[in-house]
């Protein structure tokens, strides 16, 4: 199958790195989640991870904006960098590394308010002056983010409806990506973003991506070998906690370096 | 080859018992509601008047109206709401959003579920020896407030805890995920939603302290008053208290007065318990997530 997209392969493998980690290892309690994972992933693409269930994928996505350590009890070795610089620095403020680092969900999760106070929520955190910011400033940062994630036409007119009703869940998932937009975040994680849409609605959310492209670093984890296959510029196979293969992605698709990567993109375990 | 079997006839026959049963029991359960608010209004509505709601008792209590038991069952439930609601909340808040969750925080949380059982006279001697004695209070409204909220605090925290926990984790994943503190999440996203659920709890518990007479007869509430209270540290009536000492105390009391005080007692809770009701109601037609 080709990819639908077309990619543009930057042969300069010394373009700035969005997030490289070293030696990078994760415990919850006493069960290690991640073994030496060193990773460099570049800037201003779409990065894929795969692997099956429980391989680790999820993990590291989540130890890049450190939402991991609500979890408590998660003990980590090694670091994690971001554009070169670390995260686990002590002079890292996490507001700031959450703002800069954007997550979607598996899950559509808008917040129950306004389809338009949804898209200002991050911005008006942020904000020194407490979010109070002025009526024709908020309109145009909603209909920028709103316009980004393509989804402007379909909720123009009713940007003061309750987020949570009379959204379908493409509609949903694209308004969680913009309410990312307008802090200007640098990275996006997704987290498998289109596993609770229907084929349309994942056939869009994956354009959508697409577009964010070159805009933003994107590292998204699916199940979906098809998206993976589809909508990356390179992709990377975990398994049990380690990293097997990081591989553009048709290079990864075609001609896998490894035998575990052929056995698992061929369907012979899951 | 569809007709019934002797089991499915045994079973259809347990079945009908069973659901007799149930339903005989929700009768008996009913009877009582029923006859107490009957005889509370065939026997007391009678007296019920502008005169009697706002004027006060006079020939020894045997005669006129109970305003100065109602002002101060107003009184007292106000400032115990006031200690308490903060209080409560507050409490609820850390317990559910930032208190780890480890052994401490469950045994705390063990702990003031069972301090919504203690009885309310034990309430009324820690009461008595905190407020009135050791801090001074004397019997006040102050001291029998401060009872009163001591006593609904647990179920104030109980109650709002729970609110607070029926806010789905994805809204907060969500804020903290933008760089949300904890303190923005909660203010602009859990508390918004969870504040019906806690309202609601709250009015439950104003009908409870209305209604409790063990917590104020020793700390602050009087059997008769010839004055309204003018400040926390006056003592003051009480409906409850007022509803004792009229069916027990008071020799020549007509029959009416006391089914008209508890007519009025039970009036007030209903009412509370209604609007309690009334709002959650609201609530669902309104939450969609």
């Amino acid at each position: 199958m080709m990819p639908r997209f077309q990619r543009v392969v930057s042969a300069d493998s010394s373009a700035e790195l969005a997030i490289q980690t070293r030696d990078l290892n994760l415990w919850y309690g006493t069960f290690q989640a991640l073994f030496d994972v060193n990773l460099k992933i570049r800037q201003g693409i779409i990065t894929s991870l795969i692997g099956p269930s429980g391989c680790g994928k999820s993990t590291l996505l989540r130890s890049v904006d450190r939402i991991n350590e609500r979890l408590g009890s998660v003990r980590i070795k090694g670091t994690i960098e971001l554009f070169r610089q670390d995260i686990h620095a002590p002079t890292v403020s996490l507001a700031q590394l959450r703002k800069q680092v954007g997550m979607v969900f598996q899950r559509p999760n808008p917040l129950p308010i306004s389809i338009r106070e949804n898209v200002l929520f991050g911005y008006r955190i942020h904000h020194e002056k407490g979010g109070r910011i002025a009526r024709s400033e908020a309109d145009g940062i909603v209909e920028e983010a709103l316009r980004q994630v393509l989804l402007w036409d379909q909720v123009k007119d009713r940007l003061d409806h309750k987020a949570t009703v009379g959204l379908s869940l493409e509609e949903m998932q694209k308004l969680c990506i913009a309410r990312l937009l307008p802090v200007k975040p640098l990275i996006l994680l997704m987290d498998e973003p289109c596993s609770a849409l229907d084929p349309r609605g994942t056939a869009a959310v994956e354009e959508l991506i697409w577009e964010l492209r070159g805009r933003y670093s994107i590292l998204i984890v699916t199940h979906n070998m098809a998206q993976a296959r589809r909508a990356s510029d390179e992709c990377i196979f975990m398994l049990m906690g380690r990293v097997v293969e990081h591989a553009p992605t048709d290079q990864l698709f075609v001609v896998p370096a490894h035998r575990e990567t052929a056995d698992y993109i061929e369907g012979r375990y899951g | 080859m569809f007709g019934p079997t002797l089991i499915n006839h045994k079973n259809e026959r347990i079945q009908k018992r069973v659901q007799f049963l149930f339903g005989v029991m929700l009768f008996f359960l009913i009877v009582p509601v029923v006859l107490i608010v009957g005889t509370l209004l065939v026997k007391g509505s009678g007296i019920i008047s502008w005169s009697f709601l706002f004027h006060d008792p006079t020939n020894g209590m045997t005669e006129g109206g109970i305003f100065p038991a109602l002002f101060g069952t107003i009184w007292l439930v106000t400032v115990s709401l006031l200690a308490s609601v903060p209080l409560g909340v507050a409490a609820a808040i850390y317990l559910s959003e930032y208190a780890p969750d480890n052994l401490l925080t469950r045994l705390i949380q063990l702990a003031t579920i069972n301090l919504a059982g203690v009885p309310s006279i034990v309430h009324a001697l820690f009461g008595v020896g905190a407020f009135v004695v050791f801090f001074r209070f004397g019997t006040s409204i102050l001291a029998a407030s401060l009872t009163l909220a001591i006593m609904t605090l647990p179920v104030v925290i109980v109650s709002s805890w729970e609110s607070l926990q029926s806010v789905p984790r994805s809204f907060r994943e969500a804020c903290w995920n933008m760089g949300a503190t904890r303190w923005q999440t909660i203010w602009h996203v859990v508390l918004p939603n969870a504040f019906t659920g806690i309202l609601t709890g709250v009015i439950l518990q104003v009908s409870r302290a209305a209604g409790e007479t063990a917590p104020i007869m020793f700390t602050g509430a009087a059997m008769f008053l010839p004055f309204l209270p003018s400040s926390v540290f006056d003592q003051t009536m009480a409906l409850a208290l007022h509803l004792f000492v009229v069916t027990t105390q008071v020799p020549n009391v007509p029959e009416s007065l006391p089914y008209g005080v508890a007519l009025v007692l039970v009036g007030i809770v209903l009412l509370m318990n209604s609007v309690a009701i009334w709002i959650r109601m609201r609530l669902r037609r309104k939450k969609k997530w």
